[in-house]
């Protein structure tokens, strides 16, 4: 008798799954005797499989263990109560009915419905981001800490805001409408970009753990792109972004976990495919008339795919998309990435020029990013002192030893660019 | 060969926490891992325990011990000595649960 070998990641997409379509049958409002049902599931299935081995269809399995869970709960809790709810009933019987059917598209449908429900306008955003890791990526609350550098006690803190805006959901079982759907597109596609950007940009040393985010928040984005009602330009922007981005994720750390200068990097370990699938989602988003950030975003990593090297890059191009997304989502950050973009195209002080007059946010002045920039521009225009000053101070606001790492290298070595974290 | 009966018993103050998904994941590679090692020497995979009752010549009564807070789970393992048997034992991936330990006892047949 051997064990058979389960797909990569299986338990935790399974979790997402039955969450999503459990859920769907019984109502979002049950949220906490779904997740319980589907952990006791997963946990009875390794017991289980590991002793027999694994039943044909493994996924009908735990369809059926975790859902008899619940029913039996809910009916449970319903007898309790001497009340005899009517969803509770209906979720029952259309449950068992079924139990066993299920297609590849109703899953998909599931966890996008479920997708809009932890965008629900009622949870706050660090909540929703929270609530979508745990039920529809299968992490677990130590995990998420771990990959949003919050404390457990947070994470739980978000979630419980969560949870109780869930139970206040209309009994009933079929999820947010078309119309609500349509309304809550942005904030989904958020949360998504939140959820990549928190592994692409996290200075975690561990790479295998920042990939995974990003391979989850590109999982998901897929989905919506798929489906009628997620098929917006906005939407195959964020993905192509999403794309473009991954792919030079190969040739961003060195050996030891050190991250690397995006001009140093070595541009053969960019994944050619990736690129190709990004170019053409990048395309695919050039229809109606909607210019999104997302789209100022992927432009901007196109340009650094399809440059064969760093002077060779369309700086020109770069510092337009940077002022097209400065005017859809204003923010001092990508008034600094301007200047950057600037300072590449027309030289250091062209560079400066674009911060003049500019008054940084108090959490822009503080960290190291900020000073790194201007350390580096004021080298470059021959202001020694300056650039000294700013270089102290980017080293003391570095977050990890990687980063400080990078600056240390960055800020004293004597070449004509600037830093940029590719 | 000699057989043993292995019983999984769940210690006092064990770590309770639940694994995650992940985790499961991989304890379930582990588990693998481990059988596909050593494939000789399992006899019966065994389960878990349910409930039991302690059967007399009067009556059956009990049970008097909690099964199932004792006992985990039992399979039978073949080896050449006890001690090899415990080393198939120890290295049964995370015993399941962090916490939790094998009894390993030798059933006399002859």
């Amino acid at each position: 008798m051997s064990t058979p070998q389960l797909v990569e990641h299986f338990f935790r997409h399974e979790y997402g799954r039955l969450v999503a379509t459990l859920c769907r049958r019984v109502g979002a409002q049950h949220i906490e005797v779904v997740e319980d049902a589907v952990q006791s599931a997963l946990m009875a299935a390794l017991e289980s499989w590991t002793v027999s081995g694994a039943p044909d269809n493994p996924s009908a399995w735990l369809f059926r263990v975790a859902h008899n869970d619940v029913v039996g709960h809910l009916r449970q809790r319903t007898r309790r109560r001497r009340l005899l709810e009517q969803y509770t009933k209906e979720a029952i019987d259309t449950g068992e009915k079924g139990s066993e059917l299920f297609l590849a598209q109703e899953v998909q449908d599931d966890l996008l419905r479920m997708l809009f429900v932890c965008c629900d306008e009622g949870i706050p955003e660090p909540s929703q981001l929270v609530l979508a890791l745990k039920t529809l990526c299968g992490f677990d609350i130590r995990e998420i800490a771990l990959r949003l550098f919050i404390s457990e006690a947070n994470v739980y803190k978000r979630l419980a805001r969560a949870r109780s805006q869930l139970r206040k959901f209309p009994p009933r079982t079929d999820g947010p409408s078309e119309a609500q759907i349509t309304s809550r597109l942005p904030a989904v596609r958020k949360i998504l970009y939140l959820l990549f950007t928190e592994g692409y940009l996290s200075s975690h040393a561990e790479t295998a753990i920042r990939r995974e985010l990003c391979n989850e928040a590109i999982r998901l984005t897929s989905i919506l792109a798929e489906h009628p009602l997620g098929q917006t330009p906005e939407t195959f922007a964020l993905l192509a972004l999403m794309h473009l981005h991954a792919a030079r994720m190969p040739a961003r750390q060195d050996g030891a976990g050190g991250l690397v200068l995006l001009e140093e990097q070595d541009r053969d370990l960019w994944d050619r495919e990736e690129i190709q699938v990004g170019l053409a989602l990048l395309a695919r988003s050039a229809h109606g008339d909607v210019f999104s950030r997302y789209h100022a975003e992927a432009g901007i990593a196109a340009e650094h795919c399809l440059a064969p090297s760093l002077q060779e890059t369309r700086w020109d191009k770069v510092v337009e998309f940077y002022s097209l997304l400065e005017r859809s989502a204003p923010s001092p950050m990508h008034k600094l990435n301007r200047a950057v973009a600037v300072a590449e195209w027309k030289g250091p002080a062209a560079g400066l020029e674009v911060l003049d007059g500019f008054e940084p946010p108090t959490w822009l002045v503080r960290s190291y990013i900020w000073s790194a920039v201007l350390a580096d521009l004021h080298r470059r225009c021959g202001n020694a002192e300056l650039a000294n000053r700013y270089r102290k101070l980017a080293c003391k606001a570095a977050p990890t030893s990687a980063v400080k790492q990078l600056l240390q290298h960055r800020l004293q070595i004597n070449k004509q660019t600037i830093p940029r974290y590719g | 060969m000699p057989k043993y009966l292995c019983m999984q018993r769940n210690l006092p103050g064990g770590e309770s926490r639940k694994p995650s998904p992940a985790e499961m994941q991989e304890m379930y590679s582990k588990f693998r891992a481990w059988q596909e090692k050593f494939q000789a020497n399992l006899v019966d995979m065994g389960g878990k325990l349910g409930a039991g009752k302690l059967v007399t010549e009067s009556a059956a009564d009990g049970p008097f011990v909690e099964v199932k807070e004792l006992v985990g789970g039992y399979m039978i393992l073949s080896a050449q000595s006890l001690d090899e048997a415990i080393t198939v034992a120890r290295a049964f991936p995370g015993l399941v649960h962090p916490g939790s330990g094998v009894e390993v006892i030798e059933i006399r047949t002859a």
